[in-house]
């Protein structure tokens, strides 16, 4: 699989030929600008806020940020930024149909 | 000659069902697999993580994620951990 080696590591644009149904990470990211997100880290602290700005690294800019380690809500932010790589997840609740 | 099954096909036949995904840092999480790309990123509904914690075992229930795959070690097709 040579086409692997010469891609960006961590992105998630679409390299895969997809079907319509599925909901791949790239499609996933445009659906959920200007939403309430949960973001946690690898270090398993966890940042909620509203989602302004994201790319396909998972660099993360987030305003009304709430910063919570082990549960505990430990500070609160106006804006921050993550970076993508201490990304373990985005959560967010889906959308109302 | 048998017919090679490569492993990012595996995972496209679990979209829509539901996954048990192992991750390097001793979380485990299930959900339903929505889509997933060349890095194994995944988008996963109805996610129940398991967080293991001074051996106390932590459910967080999430409707909608995007995982990384940067730290995912082993997917399970079909899954559960409370019954493994």
């Amino acid at each position: 699989m040579s086409e692997l080696t010469e891609k960006k590591p961590e992105s998630t644009e679409e390299p895969m030929k997809e079907d319509d149904t599925s909901l791949t990470p790239s499609k996933f990211l445009h659906t959920i600008l200007g939403r309430p997100v949960s973001v946690s880290l690898s270090t398993s602290t966890e940042y909620k806020g509203i989602l302004s700005c994201l790319d396909g690294y998972m660099n993360i800019a987030m305003e009304q940020c709430e910063e919570y380690e082990g549960g505990q809500l430990k500070s609160k932010f106006g804006d921050v930024f993550i970076r993508g790589n201490n990304v373990m997840y985005i959560a967010t609740e889906k959308k109302m149909k | 000659m048998a017919t090679k099954v490569m492993p990012l096909e595996l995972i496209d036949k679990c979209i829509g069902s539901r996954l048990w995904v192992i991750m390097k840092n001793s979380k485990e999480l299930v959900g339903t697999l929505r889509g997933f790309d060349d890095y194994v990123n995944m988008v996963l509904d109805d996610v129940t993580e398991y967080k293991i914690v001074d051996g106390v075992t932590e459910k967080v229930q999430l409707e909608q994620i995007l995982l990384n795959g940067n730290n995912v070690a082993v997917l399970v097709p079909g899954g559960d951990p409370e019954k493994a």
